[in-house]
């Protein structure tokens, strides 16, 4: 099963990427897990997660074809 | 419920003086409407640690910002007594001094038009999946913080 990542504003300057496919990631734990082994300089990066373009505050299990943002504070306007 | 209307409030580039004159007008022929209440938003050369900002790159999470912005816009329709609400906000470079944001509420009355400009402007900084990198004169750039 594959899960999209996207990544926005100061993040993109860690992964170097904005978007990652990652495959058999059952939860957005697991994710976040993944992407502070691959990228440490997450663990000190300020930042919001949306599955679907919905805000989430706890570990929210992943279905095939999610989509999951991570976003740092926004600085619109 | 009713299926939230996407509109598009995204322009790549500044946003012309020109164009706040244009909407303006284009308003005149709605004769019920008393007020307007209008925010534009510029570019500010503001100094930082090896520079002074030259410019502003925008970046955005598109999707969910109209999403959140078609959201917001029910909610601010439901709480005032609004006639109608535009916004544009820009992607892509804008020079200091340029416009970034252009937010335009029109009512009946002045008291609905103001305080729901203020409320749209705040929920445009605060919950819109926006971002600037600030781009300094030395070619150095810095991500924004809004305050």
């Amino acid at each position: 099963m594959q899960i999209e990542l996207l990544f926005f504003g100061s993040l993109t300057d860690v992964t170097t990427v904005s978007r990652l496919i990652v495959e058999n990631m059952t939860d957005t734990e697991l994710v976040k897990a993944y992407l502070e082994e691959r990228y440490p300089a997450l663990r000190a990066a300020k930042y919001f997660m949306a599955v679907n373009q919905q805000m989430i505050q706890q570990v929210h299990t992943l279905q095939p074809g999610d989509v999951v943002a991570f976003m740092p504070p926004f600085s619109g306007g | 419920m009713k299926e939230k209307k996407i509109r598009n409030i995204f322009t790549e580039g500044a946003i012309p003086a020109q164009q706040i004159a244009d909407d303006i007008q284009k308003h005149a022929t709605q004769t019920q409407i008393g007020a307007h209440s209008i925010f534009l938003g510029q570019v500010r050369a503001d100094r930082k640690d090896g520079g002074t900002v030259n410019a502003i790159e925008y970046t955005a999470y598109t999707e969910m910002a109209l999403e959140k912005m078609a959201e917001i816009r029910e909610t601010l329709f439901a709480k005032y007594a609004l006639t109608c609400m535009h916004v544009f906000h820009s992607l892509g470079r804008v020079a200091v001094g340029e416009i970034c944001l252009f937010v335009f509420v029109s009512s009946q009355h002045r008291k609905a038009a103001i305080d729901a400009c203020e409320e749209l402007v705040e929920a445009i900084k605060f919950q819109l999946p926006i971002w600037g990198k600030e781009i300094l004169d030395n070619e150095d750039s810095t991500w924004k913080e809004n305050k």
